[in-house]
């Protein structure tokens, strides 16, 4: 319920963020700058949220809305008064806890919501029902969650003394004992859809008429813009199944055995939570978010509380370094008994197999990304491996803490929001990739590993742009599935296995060891305190209670001192508690040798071990090389073909320039020939126009001709009366008058031509009727010029 | 995609990559050395290194997931330098399955206990013989006590310490991170035990 969450506190401490967590401070300025942004981004996001759950509201719970919730909340913080939808709680448990949430007074909130809560008094509350309106995306995302109803039954049936985890009262192939096999481990979430339908059947039929996908698809458009801080808590949830997931008095009565394990303290009978891990809380506590506002007293038990109810729940993770992170954080965002079962829901499914013991699939992620980075970024990673660094170094510690320190919190937030909608890690290998790829650019200019490391570390820590980033993951790198991702489990799972293998037989000779040194240890420096012990049986060595089942037998000094037959050497022995001494000291080296001896032969398994690895490395660089070879040999092979098809472009270039420079001839010729032509058709109009002047000449000839006659025949008539001697003179004409009518006839039949070679002809002949050979040479040279 | 600038060819690349492998040593005015730091969880591994990079002391300390990273260069009085690039690990014992990783190819490891806690002696150990056994050959190793200002809580004598450590054939020092106490010494004498590349 996000009323009682504290991460709504707007703190005024400019060391720490808008969530209360510390900032640091060569980030406080650019922190202030995209305060901001958030506080925009928040804004609109709100906004969408709030008409996407006002539309849900109205076409899903017609009887029960929001603010019929909220006011049943301000009424009373642990009763509901929608009975038939919220359950009413745990009302005795509540005396005397206080929640983390209690310094919510101060809180700052933009919220109409929250306006008339100041001057209330929260009562404690340990579960809260989710509001109403987030019920659809509950159910829509209950058909991933595997964990079955079945187990309310069971666990009515069981007296309160030992509860089986969930794990136990799942269904029988349950994944956290195969991974201990070394089976290969598939990861049940989708295998068991099946298996949880049946358990929310009921709820999805209510649903089920109306379409789940565009619901779920917008639902994931709103996440990737993240979930409004005053909805987070509730949403996450409803993301993670919670209430599908609980069992009522699962909780209380996880914590009342702790409870009372602890008053006779020291058994440790199998249903307990180890101390070992107890301590390790204990250590883990006051290093978890250290100095947050919520995290006083009150919000450090709820923590411890917390942890030890998972241990108790999961015992084959118990209690693993980086839950005190997530439990914390979930602390901030919900009611303790709400972050138990997200907690449940994120370790068990989420992350199974991730903090187990044996933390196999965490190093089967590890193989898996770095097989993604060499196909994503191949220059960054060839850059890192010259560097000597390796991927997983950094990469590790961003899965294993699902970013949380790693990134800034609105990042972290933002992230987790996917995730948990998603329901599996696809967004864990996303978000990383992305990292990579906006810093890849930056760290290939690096020049040593710490640099490198250095480098991507900070520019982690300071990607303050969370839009940009959850963008990037979601949109940067859609072929990283879940499907893809589990097949490369698959693939890698082996490899890790063989490693855990080796170990675990390693670990158990060191468990032999370890519980020895530390006898030897403490019978150096206090021999007689051993030896007081004797008969306190069960001894107070902390580190052999750890593994009695695998000292027995070898520890127990005692049991084994009994056993001995008296050597008769010892006889001569002057005091008895000298001889017990001294057969210690005798069993201690005997032991001491026998363990020498199981190392040593361990030593030359593990030699043994490594020369068939080198082998295989061997084998390896061998197919490396012939690969290499080969890689080379097509890059040749493509370098040779970028040759011809340069060569073969040059030929085509020269052809085409030539092609142009033709076609550039042709259309000069193409021009010259119009010009010509036009020519042509000039000089033909002047030719016309000269023939008809010629014909007009003639005309007047013929009338120069006709007047001349007459002229001639009144002069003839004349002479006839006087004799002149002007008369012989003008016997010439008529020959003229003759010769000049002939050529013009002449040239009009014969010429097409020149008319100045005509005119030259008849300047030369004026008599003649042809043309002389020369001139006709010409125009027939003419002719054949303008063709 | 990601990246666009030049990459050094192959060969090359796997030279340096032994080389930082072995340690990084880049020349012998100049070292430098991956160091890891192993022990139990709580003993105070973080701040050690929190003291020697940055000189502070929280006293609430994040726990480390997994593993982080820091680098620091000192100047050694024959004025050479070493930068150490310090892998500070998980101490929980699950975690363990992640330290080879970080440990393999550093030419220092720092193994941590504390002297108010006999178990984290024990777990020293343990990381001794498993470095013996996995870590590089040439490993120069330190085993340190510390919160050594916690002396009247004391449960581990300092002979345990100088003894086991010579047994070993390691450096020893008590430690506080907390008042600063022999932090840099001892940085300062694991530099001065490093092997030196052959002086060109
Ligand atoms: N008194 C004292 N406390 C220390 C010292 N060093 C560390 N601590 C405390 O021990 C706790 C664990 O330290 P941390 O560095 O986180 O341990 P790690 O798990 O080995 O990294 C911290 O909360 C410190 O307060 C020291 O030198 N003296
Ligand atoms: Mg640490």
């Amino acid at each position: 319920m996000a009323e009682l969450s504290f991460n709504l506190l707007h703190t005024l401490d400019p060391r720490r963020d808008a969530y209360g967590f510390a900032l640091r401070p060569q980030h406080t300025q650019r922190y202030k700058e995209y305060a901001k942004i958030y506080k925009e981004e928040e804004g609109e996001r709100s906004d969408k949220w709030k008409e996407f759950l006002e539309r849900l509201a109205i076409s899903d719970q017609p009887c029960s809305s929001d603010e019929e919730y909220k006011e049943t909340l301000q009424v009373e913080a642990t009763e509901c008064k929608v009975e038939t939808v919220l359950e009413s709680e745990e009302s005795d448990e509540s005396s005397g806890r206080k929640s983390i949430s209690d310094g919510s007074k101060e809180r700052d909130l933009e919220k109409e919501v929250h306006h008339s809560k100041e001057t209330k008094t929260h009562e404690v509350q340990t579960w809260a029902q989710i509001r109403p309106s987030l019920s659809a995306i509950e159910i829509m995302m209950s058909s991933q969650i595997r964990t079955s109803k079945d187990m309310i039954d069971e666990q009515k049936t069981i007296s309160g003394d030992h509860l089986p985890s969930i794990e136990e009262a799942k269904s029988p192939g349950g994944a956290s004992e195969e991974e201990f096999d070394g089976d290969i481990y598939v990861n049940a979430t989708s295998d068991d859809n099946a298996n949880a339908a049946g358990t929310v059947t009921a709820e999805v039929d209510k649903v089920s008429s109306k379409n789940l996908f565009p619901l779920k698809e917008e639902v994931e458009f709103l996440v990737r813009g993240g979930v409004p801080k005053d909805l987070r808590g509730e949403v996450w949830q409803a993301f993670v199944g919670v209430k599908t997931r609980r069992v009522e008095r699962y909780y209380q009565n996880l914590l009342a055995q702790e409870a009372s394990d602890g008053e006779h303290k020291e058994h440790e009978d199998s249903s307990g939570v180890p101390k070992k891990w107890k301590r390790q809380i204990e250590k883990d506590i006051p290093r978890t978010f250290p100095g947050h506002p919520a995290l006083d007293d009150n919000g450090r038990n709820s923590l411890r509380r917390l942890l030890l109810a998972y241990a108790r729940h999961n015992p084959s993770v118990g209690y693993c370094q980086a839950m005190n992170f997530f439990a914390g954080l979930l602390l901030l965002l919900m009611p303790e008994e709400n972050a138990f079962w997200t907690l449940v829901g994120i370790i068990d499914d989420y992350f199974g197999g991730y903090y187990t013991e044996e933390m196999i699939e965490s190093q089967v992620d590890q193989l898996v990304f770095e097989e993604l980075m060499r196909e994503r970024f191949p220059k960054l990673v060839n850059h890192l491996d010259y560097l000597g660094v390796q991927v997983a170094w950094i990469s590790g510690p961003w899965f294993l803490s699902i970013f949380v320190n790693m990134i800034p919190w609105e990042s972290v937030f933002r992230v987790w929001d996917v995730l948990l909608f998603e329901g599996n890690r696809v967004m864990l290998f996303r978000t990383a990739l992305a990292l990579m790829e906006l810093y890849g650019p930056a760290l290939v200019t690096t020049k040593d590993a710490g640099d490198a490391i250095t480098l991507l570390q900070s520019l982690a820590g300071s990607t303050f742009d969370s839009s940009q980033l959850v963008l990037t993951a979601c949109m940067g790198f859609l072929a990283v599935t879940e499907a893809r991702l589990q097949e490369l489990r698959t693939k890698h799972r082996p490899a890790v296995l063989v490693v855990v293998e080796e170990r675990s037989k390693r670990g158990r000779v060191w468990k032999d060891s370890k519980g020895l040194a530390s006898k030897l240890y403490s019978f150096k420096h206090d021999p007689v305190s051993l030896i007081e012990e004797k008969k306190s049986t069960e001894g107070g060595d902390s580190l052999a209670d750890e593994d009695k089942s695998s000292l027995n037998g070898t520890t127990n000094l005692d049991e084994l001192l009994n056993g001995l037959s008296v050597d008769s050497e010892l006889d001569s022995l002057p005091d008895l508690q000298e001889q017990v001494v001294w057969l210690k000291v005798e069993l201690c080296r005997l032991l001491e040798e026998k363990r020498a001896a199981v190392l040593r032969a361990e030593e030359l398994e593990t030699a043994l071990m490594e020369m068939v690895k080198q082998d295989n490395r061997r084998e390896l660089s061998a197919r490396v090389e012939l690969l290499e070879q080969e890689l080379a040999e097509l890059k040749q092979a493509l370098a040779d073909k970028r040759e011809q098809e340069t060569a073969m472009l040059q030929v085509l270039m020269r052809l085409e320039q030539e092609q142009r420079v033709t076609e550039d001839a042709r259309i000069s010729a193409e021009q010259d020939a119009a010009a010509q032509r036009y020519a042509v058709h000039v000089l033909q109009e002047r030719y016309e126009k000269a023939l008809a002047s010629v014909a007009e000449m003639e005309k007047r000839v013929v009338v120069a001709e006709s007047m001349l006659e007459a002229t001639l025949q009144y002069e003839s008539g004349q002479s006839k009366a006087h004799a002149s001697p002007r008369s012989t003179r003008n016997q010439d004409t008529p020959t003229r008058k003759t010769g000049l009518l002939s050529f013009g006839l002449g040239w009009r039949d014969r010429n097409k031509g020149k008319p100045t070679d005509v005119k030259e002809s008849n300047l030369s002949h004026s008599t003649n009727e042809g043309m002389d050979p020369s001139s006709s040479e010409k125009e027939t040279k003419n002719e054949q010029k303008e063709t | 995609m990601g990246c666009s600038s030049s990459l050094p060819d192959r060969s090359s690349g796997q030279l340096a990559g032994l080389n930082s492998e072995n340690g990084g040593v880049s020349d012998a005015k100049n070292l430098r050395v991956k160091l890891v730091l192993l022990g139990d969880s709580g003993v105070g591994k973080s701040c050690i290194v929190l003291r020697f990079v940055r000189g502070q002391f929280d006293p609430t300390s994040k726990v480390t997931v997994g593993a982080s990273f820091l680098s620091q260069t000192i100047a050694l009085q024959d004025s050479t330098t070493v930068k150490f690039e310090i892998w500070d690990t998980a101490g929980q014992e699950r975690y363990a399955a992640l330290a080879p990783l970080y440990y393999r190819g550093a030419a220092v490891a720092v193994v941590v206990y504390d002297i108010t806690s006999p178990e984290s002696f024990a777990k020293a150990q343990y990381w001794v013989k498993e470095l013996q056994k996995h870590g590089s050959p040439d490993i120069v190793m330190a085993l340190v006590g510390n919160k050594a200002d916690l002396n009247e809580k004391r449960e581990v004598p300092v002979q345990d310490g100088i003894d086991y450590a010579e047994k070993n054939g390691m450096f020893f020092i008590e430690t506080s991170a907390k008042t600063a106490d022999n932090i840099n010494q001892l940085f300062e004498e694991i530099a001065k035990r490093l092997p030196r590349p052959a002086s060109s």
